[in-house]
């Protein structure tokens, strides 16, 4: 049980964070090597949050998603606009720099301490018993619930909203978009809005769980796998990819060498472009484009 | 007079590029992680180092003359470790290389440091056997924690206070010092008649904790024993408490602790180290309080005294060195050294020429009383011969 626990919790994070790769990368063919800095700050910006409304942790907490929502749609349009029509490498490059920019802002605003946003905001994070015997955190609980409530509220978005139809119609072909009056620079902001935001939740909860510093960098990085394995076009892959990869991942934690938890994602990966390039759910055509 | 004029500015911009008054000044260069994801254990010494430095420095330096500290960011990195040496070495002439950073950036400054015949310090990194005697001769370490001394430590502190049989079980980090150490003191247990039960090696950048706490749970230790970063210490320790699981931790005071016992409140987390806590409230940790309070720090007091320690070792090495100094007048200081930790640690830092980490390392153990809702002292200072 316990074993199916820790599968699902570490899918949850995967899939959370990948969803935000996916989201840019199916709008604007970009993929963003800064998304775990924009994780960061986002999760970071918790901690801002937390002194500022001091007492309301569901303010804070609420507040530093918004924020986190703001920081990607400025990061759009500062400097992510600016690379509209350029080579889609020079966007990859330019996200590389952004990355390591967003390190050094991050130790100089709250420094390069381990900080914990849950004493913050005075959220304890018992354990919960589960039917069966396993055993699982609150905060990993949420970050599960959450991840299913993202991806729920992404798939209605996508399919039933104008804006969300607009950003599939500029992700599918975004000339013929942008001739039928779909403004793309509002819809590739949006794009990186809600990415942030949601690789910014993920960074939330398991700062909740575990605590917040660098190496949440990291982290953001070891989730690409897993939405390359499902398809980096295709967001039902990055729920798929994230649960192969977490499924490999803890099974050979458990069952064959520890160690082995630092490569199988990259494992996967490999196996995965041997047989099937563009992803298990990616459309074979983006990858030509790529 | 245009050409005059653009001559003077010319002469003026390199005049203001050499380093700055190096002969005015004791120079000493710091190559550290001050960000990067190992920054949360060196930013604080390389931090407390500096206000040290100029709390020396506003008393009228080192010999009537002041220390200058070259501060380079190597991120953990070797290969900016190595530029870092290269321009500290050649450009501002440094006395002595300071290295507050990963194990992986030690190669390329040595071999800097050897080419120079400028000593190497280890300030807040992890001591190298080159330190141990036979010591290598240029390269020196103040820093706390001592592998195997460490294991040998809290192996014997675990046989000594285990009310049945001890099962042990081991948590790593991924880098080869802490996997090195952690396969030490598994074999030390042996020979010490405990049983060791099971070995996490956990990869630095871990999203979840929970399936390396399953594993060494299933495992079923009286107490679990982990020489690491404190990140990994702690999160195994979170990540079983989790589990559900009620069995003794002991782990390695790094510079959060002190705060870290005190946020988690656990009574059965036991934490050896060589640096006296502040809640021992000795004199010198009011002096510490005052140079970080005027230095305006970003870092909590407690994590400060590593690069204190370090200070005052730099400070001792530099005035044994007349002026005007060079990197052999500093050698020979090196060699023949004895700091007063003022009570910071169990006795004294000694330096010899064959031995360049100290003649004997004191421990202290402690831990959270949960009926005095504060931190006690579970073990006084134990020496262990180097």
């Amino acid at each position: 049980m316990q074993l199916a626990v820790n599968i699902l919790v570490l899918a949850s994070i995967y899939a959370l964070i990948g969803c935000g790769y996916v989201l840019i990368y199916r709008t604007s063919r970009v993929l963003n090597l800064a998304h775990g800095e924009l994780m960061m700050v986002a999760a970071y910006l918790l901690l801002t949050t937390a002194s500022l409304f001091s007492g309301h942790p569901l303010t804070a907490f609420v507040a530093s998603a918004l924020l986190g929502l703001v920081v990607g749609v400025a990061v759009y349009v500062v400097l992510m606009r600016k690379m509209t029509g350029e080579r889609v490498l020079a966007a990859v490059l330019a996200t590389v720099a952004l990355g390591i920019l967003l390190r050094g802002i991050v130790v100089l605003i709250w420094s390069a301490q381990q900080q914990y946003p849950g004493q913050a905001l005075g959220w304890p994070n018992p354990a919960l018993e589960l039917p069966g015997g396993g055993r699982i955190s609150v905060a990993a609980a949420t970050l599960v619930l959450t991840t299913a409530a993202v991806y729920a509220s992404l798939f209605a978005f996508l399919r039933y909203t104008r804006w969300g139809i607009r950003m599939r119609a500029a992700g599918q072909n975004p000339l013929l978009a942008a001739q039928r009056g779909i403004r793309l620079h509002g819809v590739y902001a949006l794009a990186w809005g809600l990415s942030t935001f949601t690789g910014g939740l993920a960074g939330r909860l398991i700062a909740l769980d575990s605590g917040l510093e660098q190496t949440m960098v990291v982290i953001g990085l070891k989730a690409l796998p897993a939405a390359l394995v499902g398809g980096l076009d295709s967001l039902v892959g990055a729920i798929v990819g994230a649960l192969i990869v977490a499924g490999a991942e803890v099974l050979l934690i458990h069952y064959v060498n520890p160690l082995l938890a630092d490569v199988v994602p990259f494992l996967v990966l490999i196996a995965m472009l041997m047989v099937r390039p563009w992803g298990l759910f990616g459309t074979r055509e983006e990858l030509d484009r790529v | 007079m245009k050409r005059l004029a653009l001559t003077t500015a010319l002469a003026a911009s390199l005049a203001a590029a050499q380093p700055a008054a190096a002969q005015d000044a004791y120079v000493v260069g710091l190559s550290g992680a001050l960000t990067g994801p190992a920054a949360a254990t060196y930013a604080p010494v390389i931090e407390a180092m500096r206000a040290y430095v100029d709390h020396v420095n506003s008393k009228g330096g080192v010999n009537g003359k002041p220390i200058r500290l070259v501060v380079a960011d190597n991120q953990g990195e070797p290969s900016k470790a190595a530029a870092d040496a290269k321009k500290l070495i050649a450009q501002d002439k440094v006395l002595i290389l300071i290295n507050s950073s990963l194990s992986s950036t030690y190669a390329p400054m040595i071999a800097e440091s050897k080419r120079a015949g400028v000593p190497l310090f280890y300030a807040g990194a992890v001591c190298p056997k080159e330190t141990y005697p036979p010591a290598d001769p240029l390269q020196f370490c103040s820093t706390a924690f001592g592998a195997q001394y460490d294991s040998q430590m809290a192996m014997g502190f675990v046989k000594s206070n285990s009310k049945e049989a001890p099962r042990v079980g081991y948590s790593a980090m991924a880098i080869p010092i802490s996997r090195g150490e952690i396969d030490y003191a598994e074999g030390l247990a042996k020979q010490m008649g405990m049983t060791p039960v099971d070995k996490q090696v956990i990869p630095p950048p871990t999203p979840d904790y929970t399936p390396f706490a399953t594993k060494l749970k299933d495992a079923n230790p009286n107490w679990v024993y982990s020489w690491a970063p404190w990140v990994t210490q702690v999160r195994t320790l979170e990540a079983l408490r989790r589990l559900g699981w009620k069995g003794n931790y002991i782990a390695y005071a790094h510079i959060q602790s002190e705060d870290e016992l005190e946020r988690l409140k656990d009574g059965d987390l036991y934490v050896f180290g060589t640096n006296a806590f502040f809640k021992d409230d000795l004199p010198v940790h009011a002096e510490i309080r005052a140079a970080t309070h005027r230095a305006k720090l970003n870092y909590p007091t407690t994590q400060l005294t590593e690069g204190f320690i370090a200070g005052l070792v730099l400070e001792a090495a530099l005035k044994g060195a007349s002026w005007p100094p060079t990197p052999q007048k500093v050698l020979a200081s090196m060699n023949n050294l004895k700091v007063d930790t003022k009570g910071l640690r169990g006795g004294p830092i000694e330096w010899t020429k064959t031995n360049h980490f100290r003649t004997k390392q004191y421990y202290r153990v402690y831990r959270w009383d949960p009926s005095k809702n504060g931190i006690v002292q579970v073990k006084d200072w134990t020496a262990i011969d180097v």
